[in-house]
């Protein structure tokens, strides 16, 4: 195990905190489906880059930064109104497996369409922020993350806000605890279950360009997807503050292994540690740090 | 609903089912046919889309001025997706339209391949991939790598960085940056061995795919290990990605190499533009830039035709090395009609057509590669291009390194 | 008129019981077994050969996850994982034992089986949809441990070469000698997976698909069933993976990441849940697929593309049907192609009254 540097672990946690509120911002589109219709939407990340394309595409025909965003942010969330009325409502007191493999399937169907679409290779967003890293004392801030973890940060104080204190929110979390119910209380059910998809279509696109900005848009961007998993586990399913703190620990997880445990075990060690964390989680505590106990056990 | 379905199905299987009898193009008279697996979507797509056209541009330039010996080459272009069973599948159908020689797409690929290679006695070639120990012609007589291997391509780095820390290695700091894959662990048993021998310090640090993500080994490299060269060996997206980081780290890149598939226009593109890759070295087995005869007839063929040069030149590192693909095979098939007097080769005689390779270089495009059917590799030749400007510039000629140790390894491999 | 079961009676129970007890079943299966195992491998040529083995393959894989997804409903997303598993079991088995095929086979599957248990005791403890991202994390983890544990993945290429497989002393090496052996192996997993079905455990996974809790009450222990189920499945996947194994002549792990169990996720909901034609009917659809969709293209396409975007289209398109396919399936037609299978038999059982 190399030597303890306190200058390089504060580096690799303050990188891999930013990367998890990151992380975060894509966990959150999927709890706020959680929340409210009890699907697991295994096309998060294939979300993601969807919207990045659009917005890299928008860009390439020379459109100025913040109207390709919004152009990617209408487009995703006609995009998710679309998919729920022709898809998901259809699959409605189906067992929650065919949901599940529904979105597996839409997955590799956007995956597909995106680049029969809008072509292969590597398109850039370019956000109109310097490149240049800011330094604080030994910390490093590349300013991409920087806006990310604020944009996350605001979100996910918006969404906290607006599940708790707005009358629509709570309407949606009745909607997620039981359907019949809410309906008998006179709760447009469906009309919740298309908010639920389309918020996470806004949700979608914000990660979309930030992290397109950060990595490029192609079409292994759905990878980024599949880091959902252990954030959501991690901080329970269905809580919001849980994508958060879920977040920050996979990302301080990821960095902490990528600087210490690689020397030693040969690489890749960053991909594989919050995945183990996760199994871990889910023999301990399968509804998360923050999820609620609705599991049954068997 | 369950009429529509079903009569929607079925006639759907009816057009499939005609379709399918009536695509494909098999041997005619006085056409020699030649596979080819390229990739134009998948993992290795940003390689793909540039390469795959260059060899159909160069099978074009050779027929329009009247083929190789009177016969018109025909290439038969497949996309296995970088997946191993529909390269199978895609040779088997190949084989059926009666190829004499194919070019293979990937690693495993190679490996999988090679017994059904020597079953069927048809040469495939694989330049700048594939098993380093394929080289040796003698275990993998249809097999040719022909061009540097992953085992010389990490002996000519060690070289070069020898030569540019003033001819000694003893002390000095290297840090191996690698895809954590197969083909990026391959160069580690040289780098060792050559480490023991020439007595520098060797860290490695492992990329994980997809390649994209690699902060904290940069941020390690950059703040903390600080070595005296960086030799870089990765795919896809990871080169970009890695210029960008070491740059906003503040690493120089005139302190890092890049091998062969880390060294395009591309991956400068994708990480910003020439600006942000000053001084970076790369590693190539074919020529850079358009300033070669053949590239030149390519852009006439295109002129005379009406039509721009393509596109796919301007990331001239890929293109040419589609161009070197394509021209083994019609120079192989040059000398198997040597052999043949005339009459349409097999795929043995293109074998020996490969072994027969010697002094072709297509003023200066290749390297001096001799093939014999011991050294399938052509002699590990390498040259290094450094980023200048807003182009690539040649800062050495032709070399390779530490050949004899590469040779010891290459037999005593497989 | 093809398919009546009048006239027929049975005198004992075991004949009532039988696998096939319908003399027109047995005809039909006669005929079947004389068409693909006499006449095929004689007359078709090495390509139609070379699909065909890679579907039979394919038949054994789907038809080990239809146990778990379609019997017993749970979701798995890391076959794939299980396949390498058994893989590089008998690989190693091969290269370093010599182990005939007879021994490498059912190694691969029990190392499989093992693995699958173990991944399965945490995740199946909780009911809902925790398997299918337990399974995701266990793809990912065997994938990272193949890589970077060198006397597993054989070293740094992480491929090993086999060679091809000896029956009685003959190597077989051509591909109608390939076919018959995998067809072999289809044969075994058809028979073994009916009448597991219709044995007691099978039972006891379609009560717990129906009613989990209903079958607890009767005194099914639903873990343990599950987990059989995994195992079982798992069993499958590791001998499909010594299969390919055989077949591409290489272990190697990039073969079978995610989009392998994503592909054999779809053959098995294509095809249709919890029958034993669905997975068969599943697996030829998918394999087929690409291959399809390339040569209708090839001939067709030109209308469309022109011929360099032609290839790059391809596989994209490949995606998009297969993803659109999976949910049109969904949505519509929950029992997949077998039910369309299941109205022409029906179709035929009364013709040529219609009901």
């Amino acid at each position: 195990m190399p030597e303890f540097d306190l200058d390089f672990t504060l580096l690799l946690v303050s990188s891999g905190l930013m990367i998890g509120l990151m992380y975060a911002l894509i966990a959150l589109g999927f709890v706020l489906v959680y929340k409210a219709t009890d699907a697991i939407n295994f096309a998060q990340g294939e979300f993601v880059m969807f919207a990045a394309i659009i917005a890299a595409a928008a860009m390439g025909a020379a459109l100025p930064f913040w109207i390709a965003a919004t152009i990617a942010l209408v487009g995703m969330i006609v995009f998710c109104f679309a998919l729920e009325r022709v898809v998901l409502r259809k699959l409605l007191g189906r067992p929650v497996v065919a949901v599940i493999m529904a979105t597996i399937g839409l997955a590799s169907l956007i995956r597909g369409v995106a680049t029969l679409t809008f072509g292969a290779g590597v398109r850039s967003i370019v956000l109109p922020i310097s490149d240049d890293p800011l330094f604080l004392g030994p910390i490093m801030l590349p300013p991409v993350q920087l806006v990310g973890a604020v944009v996350s940060i605001v979100f996910l104080a918006g969404f906290t806000w607006f599940f708790l204190k707005t009358r629509m929110g709570v309407a949606m979390r009745a909607v997620a605890d039981n359907q019949t119910v809410s309906m008998g209380m006179g709760i447009n059910v469906q009309r919740y279950f298309a908010l639920a998809w389309a918020l996470t279509g806004v949700v979608s696109a914000l990660g979309g360009v930030i992290w397109g900005a950060m990595l490029g848009v192609d079409n292994q961007l759905p990878l980024v997807g599949l880091k959902v998993f252990p954030v959501v586990i991690l901080g329970g399913l269905d809580s919001i503050v849980g994508a958060v703190v879920g977040g920050l620990i996979v990302g301080v997880v990821e960095a902490l292994a990528a600087g210490y445990l690689d020397p030693v075990v040969g690489g890749g060690t960053k991909d594989f540690a919050p995945y183990v964390l996760m199994i871990l989680m889910l023999m301990v505590r399968p509804y998360g740090l923050f999820g609620r106990r609705r599991i049954e056990r068997v | 609903m369950r009429h529509l379905t079903a009569g929607t199905l079925a006639l759907a299987g009816f057009v499939v089912g005609g379709l399918w009898f009536a695509g494909g193009a098999d041997a005619q008279q006085k056409e020699i046919l030649i596979g080819s697996q390229c990739d134009r979507t998948g993992p290795t797509q940003l390689v793909g889309t540039i390469f795959c056209p260059a060899v159909q541009d160069y099978v074009n330039l050779v027929n329009s001025k009247g083929g190789v010996d009177g016969y018109k080459v025909v290439i038969n272009e497949l996309d296995n997706n970088y997946q191993v069973p529909p390269a199978i599948e895609e040779y088997e159908r190949h084989k059926q339209q009666g190829i004499v020689s194919t070019l293979i797409w990937g690693t495993p690929q190679a490996e999988a391949l090679n017994p059904r290679l020597e079953k069927d006695r048809i040469p495939g070639t694989s330049p700048g991939f594939g098993s380093a120990a394929a080289a040796n012609g003698a275990k993998y007589p249809y097999l040719f790598p022909l061009a540097a291997t992953y085992w010389s391509q990490g002996a000519a780095g060690i070289e070069f960085v020898k030569d540019k820390l003033g001819g000694s290695l003893k002390g000095k700091k290297i840090a191996y940056l690698y895809y954590d894959n197969p083909a990026g662990v391959e160069p580690l048993p040289i780098l060792k061995e050559l480490q023991q021998n020439e007595g520098f310090e060797l860290r490695t640090f492992a990329v994980p795919p997809p390649g994209v993500e690699m902060s904290a080994q940069i941020l390690d490299i950059a703040q903390r290990y600080r070595p005296d060269f960086v030799l870089a060996h990765l795919f896809g997206r990871a080169p970009s990605v890695m210029l960008k980081g070491l740059k906003s780290s503040g690493y120089p890149l005139s302190k890092v190499l890049g091998f062969v598939w880390a060294s395009s226009e591309a991956d400068i593109a994708a990480a910003g533009g020439w600006g942000v890759a000053q001084g970076y070295h790369t590693m190539q087995f074919v020529g850079v830039g358009d300033d070669y005869p053949v590239i030149q007839d390519i852009k006439a063929m295109y002129q005379k035709a009406g039509k721009p040069s393509p596109k796919e030149m301007e990331t001239s590192v890929y293109y040419n090395r589609g161009i070197q693909d394509a021209a083994v095979h019609i120079e192989a098939l040059r000398n198997a009609l040597k052999v043949t007097g005339g009459k349409p080769p097999t795929g043995e005689d293109m074998k020996k057509g490969f072994e027969m390779i010697k002094n072709f270089t297509l003023e200066g495009l290749l390297p001096p590669m001799e093939v014999t059917p011991a050294d399938h590799e052509g002699g590990g030749w390498v040259q290094i291009f450094q980023v200048k400007g807003d182009k690539m510039v040649k800062e050495t000629e032709w070399f390779r390194g530490y050949r004899d140790l590469v040779l010891k390894s290459v037999n005593a491999a497989s | 008129m093809f398919y009546r079961e009048a006239g027929v009676f049975k005198t004992s129970y075991a004949a009532d019981m039988a696998l096939m007890p319908l003399p027109n079943t047995r005809w039909a299966v006669v005929a079947l077994a004389v068409l693909f195992i006499g006449i095929t491998p004689a007359f078709a040529d090495e390509y139609t050969l070379s699909i065909l083995n890679l579907i039979l393959i394919a038949v054994v894989g789907a038809i080990g996850l239809n146990i778990l997804v379609g019997y017993t409903d749970q979701v798995s997303i890391g076959h794939g994982a299980f396949m390498s598993v058994g893989a590089y079991t008998a690989a190693h088995l091969i290269t370093k034992l010599h182990a005939p095929f007879w021994v490498s086979v059912p190694a691969g599957g029990l190392m499989a089986a093992a693995i699958g248990t173990v991944v399965g005791i945490p995740s199946l403890r909780i009911k809902g949809l925790y398997l299918a991202i337990a399974t995701l994390a266990a793809q990912l983890i065997i994938e990272w441990t193949i890589n970077h544990v060198p006397w597993v993945s054989g070293g740094t290429q992480s491929t090993i070469q086999v060679g091809p497989p000896s029956v009685f002393g003959t190597k077989l090496t051509n591909a109608w000698q390939m076919y018959l052996f995998l067809m072999f192996f289809v044969i075994l997993a058809l028979v073994g997976t009916q009448n597991l079905i219709r044995s007691r455990i099978g039972r006891a996974f379609i009560a717990i698909r129906d009613q989990d809790i209903a079958a607890e009450i009767i005194g099914i222990n639903i873990f343990r069933y599950k987990l059989w189920a995994f195992a079982i499945s798992s069993f499958y996947a590791g001998v499909t993976g010594v299969l390919y194994t055989y077949y591409l002549g290489i272990a190697n792990y990039e073969q079978f990441q995610l989009d392998v169990s994503i592909n054999f996720l779809a053959m098995v909901i294509i095809g249709g849940l919890g029958s034993t034609l669905g997975p068969v009917f599943g697996a030829i659809f998918v394999t087929l697929l690409p291959i399809v969709t390339r040569r209708v293209l090839e001939s067709a396409g030109g209308l469309f593309f022109s011929a360099s975007d032609l290839s790059a289209v391809i596989p994209s398109l490949r995606l998009a049907i297969f993803g659109g396919l999976i949910i049109f399936f969904l949505v519509m037609e929950p029992e997949g192609l077998n039910r369309l299978w299941r109205n022409i038999r029906n179709y035929f059982r009364v013709w040529p009254f219609s009901y």
